[in-house]
């Protein structure tokens, strides 16, 4: 029942994502329209893909670092994103794929960065150290890109902080192929890791004696979950708070499982995130909105209630 | 494009110095552009604060490029000791040493320049230069220079506290002129060119009504497509650009050599019926990069610009 309502909720996302729009398109007009094949319909994918991507990304994270604040972009990978688009723009790097493509290896270097530094102590790849590791590389790659802009001689420049601060405008077919040919792989790493997550839930050393491979776990979870989120902000830049929220209210109706959380956050965060664009679209017509800015504007109060729930409890 | 410039040039400032003629004869006190006056000045700035200077300033820092190109214009150009590394035009303005990037400046460098008036574009961001320019007894003088009608209004300010009082009313006689659209041609063209001002791709960022550009726009016999949104830019989703369907897309070129802009390449951009067919127009960013005393040829620069497109 829980699922088939789920199911509902992400076609009904994306019937008004299609549908719905500041451009007036009649309704037997919507096959045929060139706004709605080129534009809504493709955009309305590449948004379920990335919302589902940061929430499984999200969840994953949370129960990797055992600590529910974690967020797909905690762990630096927007700050070296962010300073990977700036590069390419301060660069002039010409063609329409340079800026996704290097905010793309802009993100990788932030995690092969944050994944050094969380290896410090040893062969272990440890959670505290890691989440200091990516904050810090986070803030470091933001002051960078921020002294970049300020000393840089071109206006436009300004503009790169409009893209970080997330939006979809980019989606086309050719962004949701690439995207879709990718994002399976580290999905299903993390889809396969669900049972031995349950059981980390319990503690490193509790889930050792169970027969978890504890170590190998953290570092494939870790890269996956990075993975997905290093595509995401490639597509979209960075999307706040579908990360971090999604996977908690699937655990209020799912439960700790990561079997079900996982696919929930995945269908979840898909349905949130073409929600919000659709008002991000719509609701100032003809401007728009930051997604970023919608998803928060849903995800804080919504936030705060499950907050006030489980101190309650 | 570039060949013919220099004609189209000298054909706006032979209409521009005959709009200044007029308004010459009409104040009829033409030697007093050549000389700066002396004594106490007062005025109003525009951001309500009343300024004092004991004497037309001598020594000018400005702050923003548009008010660095209008001391210029008054013959004030002399008096200007600090500029922002923006503002390059007109060229003789290169030799002037910079203080900084315009918003939110460097006291201590503006400071440094020992000023007796500094010019600050109006913004938030200025407000506390301003307020502390005060305290370290440099008088600042903040000035709107939004639209058309802010810098008629800017270059009778500036003219009074440089002492180029003239001048200034010159200018704001010529910038009122065009505003009025005496350059306008009796019979207005057939169709008009509907365009769209797309200052940045992702996401897609257009000109409003809000900006000196959608009036240079009116003036030149075509049609800001977004004339609806009233700031003076904003963020618009790509299917509003495309449902809008502008005849040609106006593009501001602050990099040589002029190209196509990269989204012309984005696949998602094909949907825009004036990207697809690349009708572009090319703005060159020292003629439509701020207002400028120059509207009347910048006016003229887009009309046959625009003419090319219908």
């Amino acid at each position: 029942m829980r699922w088939l309502a789920l199911a509902g909720l992400s076609l009904v996302a994306l019937a008004l994502a299609v549908v719905l729009g500041p451009a007036h398109v009649a309704f037997a007009d919507l096959g045929r329209s060139p706004i709605v094949r080129e534009l809504r319909i493709p955009r309305a994918l590449l948004g379920f893909v990335v919302g589902g991507s940061l929430a499984v990304s999200g969840a994953s994270l949370q129960a990797l670092m055992r600590n529910p604040l974690a967020d797909p972009f905690l762990l630096g990978l927007s700050g070296g994103a962010g300073l990977g688009a700036v590069a390419a723009l301060a660069l002039h790097l010409g063609g329409p794929w340079a800026v996704p493509l290097a905010a793309f290896i802009g993100a990788l270097v932030a995690l092969a960065l944050v994944f050094r530094l969380g290896l410090i102590g040893g062969a272990e790849l440890d959670p505290r150290v890691l989440l200091l590791g990516g904050v810090a590389v986070g803030a470091f790659a933001g002051a960078v890109m921020t002294a970049i802009i300020s000393v840089s001689e071109a206006a436009q420049l300004r503009n790169a902080f409009l893209w970080l601060w997330g939006g979809l405008s980019g989606a086309s077919w050719d962004t949701l192929l690439v995207l879709c040919l990718y994002v399976p792989v580290p999905l299903l790493v993390l889809v396969a890791s669900a049972r031995p997550l349950d059981v980390l839930a319990l503690g490193e050393e509790p889930a050792r004696y169970l027969g978890a491979d504890v170590t190998a776990l953290k570092r494939r979870v870790y890269l996956a979950a990075s993975l997905l989120t290093a595509a995401a902000v490639a597509v979209s830049g960075v999307i706040g708070f579908v990360g971090l929220m999604v996977p908690h209210l699937c655990r209020g109706v799912w439960g700790q499982r990561h079997r079900a959380l996982l696919p929930a956050s995945f269908l979840g965060g898909g349905a949130l995130l073409v929600l919000a664009d659709t008002a991000a679209r719509v609701a100032v017509a003809p401007r728009e909105l930051p997604v970023g800015i919608v998803t928060a504007l849903i995800g804080v109060p919504l936030f705060a209630l499950l907050l006030r729930r489980w101190t309650a409890t | 494009m570039r060949r013919s410039a220099p004609r189209t040039y000298l054909a706006a400032r032979l209409l521009v110095s005959l709009v200044l003629l007029g308004a010459c004869g009409r104040t009829g006190d033409r030697r007093a552009a050549a000389s700066p006056a002396s004594g106490a000045v007062t005025v109003t700035d525009d951001a309500g604060h009343s300024v004092t200077l004991p004497a037309p300033a001598r020594r000018v820092v400005s702050v923003a490029p548009s008010s660095t190109e209008l001391l210029f214009a008054l013959g004030a150009g002399a008096q200007v000791v600090g500029r922002t590394t923006w503002c390059k035009y007109p060229p003789a303005a290169l030799a002037v040493p910079v203080v900084g990037d315009g918003l939110n400046p460097s006291l201590e460098a503006v400071a440094a320049r020992r000023p007796d008036l500094v010019v600050l574009y109006r913004s938030p961001l200025n407000a506390a230069a301003a307020a502390q320019l005060a305290r370290i007894g440099i008088p600042a003088l903040v000035v709107k220079q939004d639209r058309l009608e802010d810098l008629a209004r800017a270059a009778r300010l500036l003219g009074v506290v440089t002492g180029h009082s003239s001048a200034g009313d010159t200018i704001a006689a010529a910038i009122d002129a065009v505003l009025r659209g005496p350059l306008r041609p009796p019979s207005p063209p057939p169709g008009r060119v509907r365009l769209a001002f797309v200052v940045w791709d992702n996401p897609p960022m257009v000109i409003g009504a809000g900006s000196y550009l959608d009036q240079i726009a009116g003036l030149a016999g075509g049609v800001n497509v977004f004339h609806d949104i009233g700031s003076a830019s904003a963020t618009v989703s790509l299917e509003t650009v495309a449902a809008r369907d502008p005849d040609v897309i106006a593009v501001l070129d602050d990099s040589t050599p002029v190209g196509e802009p990269a989204y012309t390449a984005r696949p998602e951009w094909q949907v825009v019926r004036a990207v697809r067919q690349r009708r572009f127009v090319h703005l060159p960013a020292d003629l439509f990069g701020r207002p400028s005393p120059r509207a009347a040829e910048a006016v003229a620069e887009l009309r046959r610009r625009l003419e090319a497109w219908q």
